[in-house]
C-alpha cells in the first residue's frame, strides 16, 4: 500500500488516487457526482437564457437590430473578443497543467501554473470591462444590448467567482490542506474552470461570430 | 453470500454512526439531521397552507355575488395571485420533496441522512425566508397577474411583482439543490443489496422528482431573472417595443413550471404505491411498471409545455406536435392508474384514513386527468383556455391529487414520525368531509368554464351566480374540513396512543426502526435482497436490528393473497 | 492594420492554446473516472473553441 512519495509516474499517480480510505473515496465520489450536477443545472441556466437570445433574435427581420433611439446599431467587433477568448481557452490549458503537476506531487509548478491561471481569469474580466465599454449596444436600448450584457454578465459573474475560488484554493493548498491523495477541492475547481470556459465557447460564437 | 460479506465488512461513509448533536438549537432548529428538517419542511409548509388555503376562501365570498362585494379588482387580483404561488411554491412543492422526502426516502434506502446534510440544512432556510418574502408583497402592492405572471402586466404591475421574483428565484434555488441532494443520495447511498429494481416505489418517485427538480428550475430562475431584470433595470426582454417579446417569457416560465407539475404530483404517486399494497396486503402490480413509468413521465414532461400557449399566438405549427406529446403522457400515467387498481382487486383491504385517502385520491385524480385530456386537445384548448374549466382540472389534479396524496402520506407516516397514532374516526370523519366537499366544490367549476366563465375575474355575469355559490360555500366546508386533521394532529401529539414500530405491517425499511427513529435511523445498515412487496414472506432484509417489541409483530411467513407477477 | 494585428495575434494564439489543448487530450485519452470523463469532454469543447477563434481570425466565420 505504501507508496512511495518520490514516485510521480502515473502510476504511481492513479496509485495515490485509488488508494485511499473507503470513507474517503465514497464521500469524494458522492461529492463529484454533486458537483457534476450542480454544472449541469448551471448549462441549463446559461441555455435558457441562450434561447431567450435565440428568440429574439428570430423574431425580428434584421439583426443587428435597431435601438430604441432609431440607430442601426452594428455587428459586435470579433477581433478583441478573440482574443480575449484564447485569454480564457489559455487559462484553461494552465489549470489543466497547475493539476497535472499537483497529481505528479510538482508543488512548485504546481504553484506557478495556478497563478498564471488566477492572472489569466482576471485578465480576462478586465479585457470583457474594456469590451463593455467599447460596444456601442446599451442594455436598455435593444434585446441586442440586453441579451449581450445580461448573458456575458452572467458568465463573467462565473468567472470572478471562479477567479476568488481558484485563489482560495491555492492558499489552501499552499497551507497542506490537500494532499497528494485528497485533492477534491482541487478538482472540483478545475471542472468549474472548464465550464466557465466553455461555456464562453457558446457565447463567443453566438454573439461574435453568428 | 456477497451480499451478507458486503454488509457484515460494510465500510463506508454512511455506515459510521456520528454522535448525538447536543443542545435544543443544534438539534431542532439548524438540525443537520433529514428527519428533523423533513419535519420543519412540513411545519412551514402547514403555515403556508393555512395562509394560501384562507385566500382561496377570500376568493370564494369574493365570488358569492356578481358584483362581488368585498374587495376592489386590484386586491382581489392579488389575491388569487398569492393564493396560487404560494400553494404552488411553498406548500406543494416543498412538503412533497423537502417534507417527506427528506423524513422517508433516506430510510426507505436504509441511509442514516442525505448525502450532503450541510446542503440540506442550507436550502430548508431559504424556503421560510422565500416565503415571508413572497407573502409580504401584500404590503407594497401584491402581483397581480397570476401565479404565471405573463408580460407586460407583471412588467407594469405593482411593486410586489419584483418580490414574488426574489421569492420565487429563492424558492427555485433551495429545489435544485434539494434535487441534486436527492439523486447523489439515491444514486450513492441505497443499502447493500438494493439495486433500483429492488428500490421502494417512494424512492423511484422522488428520484424523477429530483431530476426534474435539478434540470427545470434553472429554467425558471432565467426567465425570473430577465423579468426582474426589466422591471428594475428596464432591460427589454418582454418589451415589443424594443424588439422583446411576451411569448419568450411564456415559453421560459412554461419550460419550467410544466415539469413543475409533475413535481408535484410524482411524489404523490409514489405515497400511493406505498399505500395501496400496505392496506391491500398485496405486492404492487406491475413494480417496474410503476417504477419507470415515473421516469418517463419525468422526461415527457419536458416536452409538452407549450399546451399552455395554444391560444398565446405562438406559430400554429407548434400546436399538433404539443397536442401529441401531451396525450402520450396519458400514457405512462394510464399504467400507473390500471396498476394500482390491479393491485386493489383481490386484495384485502384495510379502510385506514390512508388508504380512504388514497383511495379517493384515485377517483379524484383520474378524473382531472381526463380533464387534463379534454384541454390538450387544440379544439377544446381554444374554447376552454381562460376558462373555470382549466381551474376545476388545476384544483382536480393539484388539490385531488397532490394534497389527497400528501394526506395519505400524513396518516401513514405520522406515527413513524411521531410516536403517536392519529385517531382512525377522526380520519375518516376528515376524508369523508374532505372527498365531498371537495367535490362540490370543484365539479360545478367545469361547467362554469363550458358556459363561458372566464377565471381570474373579480366580477362575472348574474347567470353564473347560482354554482358559484355553490362552489363558494362547498368551500367553506372543505375548509372546515380541514380542522378535523388538524384537531386530529394536535390531540394525538398531547394524548395519543404510543405508536409501534410497525402499526401497518408494512414492509418498507422505514417500519423496521422505532417510531420514531433514532437520530442515526439504522444501529446497523440492513443488505436487501428483493423488493419490499411480497406480502406474505419474510421480511427481505439481513442484519436489521429490530425494536425488541416488534419481534413477534412482524409479518409472519404464511397464507396471504398470492402474488400477481 | 490594428484589425489585422489584433486577428493575427488571435490567430497565433488561438493556434498555441488549441494545440496545447488538443494535445493534452490525446494524452488524457485513456484515463478513467467520472472527473477525467467531464476533464475530457470540457478540453474538447476548449480546443473547438479555439478553432472558431481561428476561423473568425481569418474572416471565415463572423460576418467578415
Amino acid at each position: 500500500m505504501a507508496v512511495s512519495a518520490l514516485n510521480t509516474s502515473h502510476e504511481a499517480v492513479a496509485a495515490r488516487y485509488q488508494n485511499v480510505d473507503g470513507a474517503y473515496a465514497e464521500q469524494r465520489d458522492m461529492r463529484l457526482m454533486g458537483f457534476v450536477l450542480f454544472l449541469i443545472s448551471d448549462v441549463v441556466l446559461f441555455s435558457a437564457f441562450i434561447f431567450a437570445y435565440l428568440y429574439l433574435r428570430n423574431s425580428v427581420p434584421n439583426w443587428p437590430p435597431i435601438n430604441k433611439d432609431g440607430v442601426q446599431l452594428p455587428r459586435f467587433d470579433v477581433a478583441f473578443a478573440a482574443i480575449n477568448s484564447c485569454v480564457l481557452f489559455g487559462s484553461g490549458a494552465t489549470m489543466h497543467f497547475a493539476m497535472e503537476n499537483w497529481k505528479h506531487l510538482n508543488k512548485a509548478a504546481f504553484n506557478m501554473w495556478m497563478l498564471a491561471t488566477i492572472v489569466l481569469g482576471m485578465t480576462f474580466l478586465g479585457g470583457q470591462a474594456y469590451e463593455y465599454h467599447s460596444v456601442q449596444v446599451t442594455w436598455s436600448g435593444s434585446t441586442m444590448g440586453a441579451t449581450f450584457f445580461t448573458l456575458t454578465g452572467m458568465h463573467g459573474f462565473h468567472v470572478l467567482v471562479g477567479v476568488i475560488y481558484l485563489i482560495v484554493l491555492y492558499i489552501q493548498a499552499n497551507r497542506g490542506v490537500y494532499t497528494g491523495s485528497k485533492y477534491f477541492g482541487l478538482t472540483a475547481g478545475t471542472l468549474y474552470w472548464h465550464f466557465v470556459d466553455v461555456i464562453w465557447v457558446a457565447l463567443f460564437y453566438l454573439f461574435y461570430l453568428m | 453470500m456477497a451480499v451478507a460479506a458486503a454488509h457484515a465488512g460494510a465500510v463506508g461513509h454512511h455506515d459510521h454512526i456520528h454522535p448525538e448533536p447536543e443542545g435544543f438549537v443544534a438539534k431542532y432548529i439548524f438540525s443537520l439531521d433529514a428527519k428533523v428538517i423533513g419535519v420543519q419542511y412540513m411545519i412551514a409548509g402547514l403555515l403556508f397552507f393555512i395562509i394560501s388555503g384562507l385566500l382561496a376562501e377570500v376568493v370564494r365570498i369574493q365570488l358569492l355575488t356578481p358584483g362581488g362585494a368585498i374587495l376592489k379588482n386590484d386586491a382581489y387580483n392579488g389575491v388569487y395571485s398569492l393564493h396560487a404561488s404560494g400553494m404552488v411554491w411553498m406548500v406543494v412543492i416543498p412538503m412533497m420533496t423537502g417534507g417527506f422526502g427528506n423524513y422517508v426516502m433516506p430510510l426507505m434506502i436504509g441511509a442514516r441522512d442525505v448525502a450532503f446534510p450541510w446542503l440540506n440544512l442550507t436550502a430548508f432556510w431559504m424556503f421560510p425566508v422565500a416565503g415571508v418574502i413572497l407573502f409580504s408583497s401584500f404590503l407594497i402592492g401584491a402581483p397581480d397577474a397570476g401565479w404565471t405572471e405573463y408580460p407586460p402586466i407583471s412588467v407594469q404591475g405593482p411593486p410586489g411583482t419584483t418580490m414574488w421574483c426574489i421569492a420565487i428565484f429563492l424558492i427555485g434555488i433551495s429545489s435544485t439543490l434539494t434535487g441534486i441532494n436527492f439523486m447523489v443520495t439515491i444514486f450513492k447511498m441505497r443499502a447493500p443489496g438494493m439495486t433500483f429494481t429492488r428500490m421502494p416505489l417512494f424512492v423511484w418517485a422522488q428520484l424523477a422528482t429530483a431530476m426534474l427538480n435539478m434540470i427545470a428550475t434553472t429554467a425558471l430562475a432565467g426567465a425570473l431573472l430577465a423579468l426582474f431584470l426589466e422591471r428594475v433595470f428596464d432591460v427589454p426582454f418582454y418589451d415589443p417595443a424594443r424588439g422583446g417579446s411576451p411569448l419568450l417569457w411564456q415559453h421560459m416560465f412554461w419550460f419550467y413550471s410544466h415539469p413543475a407539475v409533475y413535481i408535484m404530483i410524482l411524489p404523490a404517486f409514489g405515497i400511493i404505491s406505498e399505500v395501496f399494497p400496505t392496506f391491500a396486503r398485496k405486492p404492487i402490480f406491475g413494480y417496474k411498471m410503476i417504477a419507470f413509468s415515473s421516469i418517463a413521465i419525468a422526461l415527457l414532461g419536458f416536452m409538452v409545455w407549450a399546451h399552455h400557449m395554444f391560444t398565446s399566438g405562438m406559430a400554429p405549427w407548434l400546436q399538433l406536435p404539443f397536442m401529441i406529446l401531451t396525450m402520450v403522457i396519458a400514457v405512462p400515467t394510464g399504467i400507473k392508474i390500471f396498476s394500482w387498481l390491479a393491485t386493489l382487486w383481490g386484495g384485502k383491504i384495510d379502510f385506514q384514513p390512508a388508504m380512504l385517502f388514497a383511495l379517493g385520491f384515485l377517483v379524484v385524480f383520474t378524473f382531472g386527468g381526463i380533464t387534463g385530456i379534454f384541454l390538450s386537445a387544440v379544439p377544446v384548448d381554444l374554447h376552454e383556455h381562460g376558462t373555470y374549466f382549466v381551474v376545476a382540472h388545476i384544483h382536480y389534479v393539484l388539490f385531488g391529487g397532490s394534497i389527497f396524496g400528501a394526506f395519505a402520506g400524513v396518516y401513514y407516516w405520522w406515527p413513524k414520525m411521531t410516536g403517536r397514532m392519529l385517531d382512525r374516526k377522526l380520519g375518516v370523519w376528515h376524508f369523508w368531509t374532505t372527498f365531498l366537499s371537495f367535490n362540490v366544490t370543484f365539479l360545478p367549476m367545469h361547467w362554469l368554464g363550458l358556459l363561458g366563465m372566464p377565471r381570474r375575474v373579480a366580477q362575472y355575469r348574474p347567470e353564473f351566480q347560482f354554482w358559484n355559490d355553490v362552489c363558494s360555500i362547498a368551500s367553506f366546508v372543505l375548509a372546515a374540513s380541514t380542522l378535523i386533521l388538524f384537531y386530529n394532529l394536535a390531540t394525538s401529539l398531547i394524548r395519543g396512543k404510543r405508536a409501534p414500530a410497525n402499526p401497518w405491517h408494512a414492509r418498507t425499511l422505514e417500519w423496521t426502526v422505532s417510531s420514531p427513529p433514532p437520530y442515526y435511523n439504522f444501529k446497523t445498515i440492513p443488505a436487501v435482497l428483493k423488493n419490499p412487496y411480497n406480502f406474505g414472506e419474510p421480511l427481505p432484509y439481513i442484519g436489521l436490528t429490530l425494536a425488541e417489541e416488534e419481534e413477534d409483530r412482524l409479518p409472519k411467513p404464511g397464507p396471504a393473497v398470492p402474488a400477481h407477477s | 492594420m490594428a484589425a489585422t494585428l489584433e486577428r493575427g495575434v488571435a490567430l497565433i494564439l488561438a493556434l498555441i492554446v488549441g494545440g496545447t489543448t488538443s494535445f493534452q487530450l490525446y494524452k488524457d485519452w485513456s484515463s478513467t473516472g467520472l472527473d477525467n470523463q467531464v476533464t475530457k469532454l470540457l478540453l474538447g469543447l476548449m480546443a473547438f473553441g479555439c478553432v472558431l477563434v481561428v476561423l473568425a481570425a481569418v474572416g471565415v466565420l463572423g460576418g467578415g
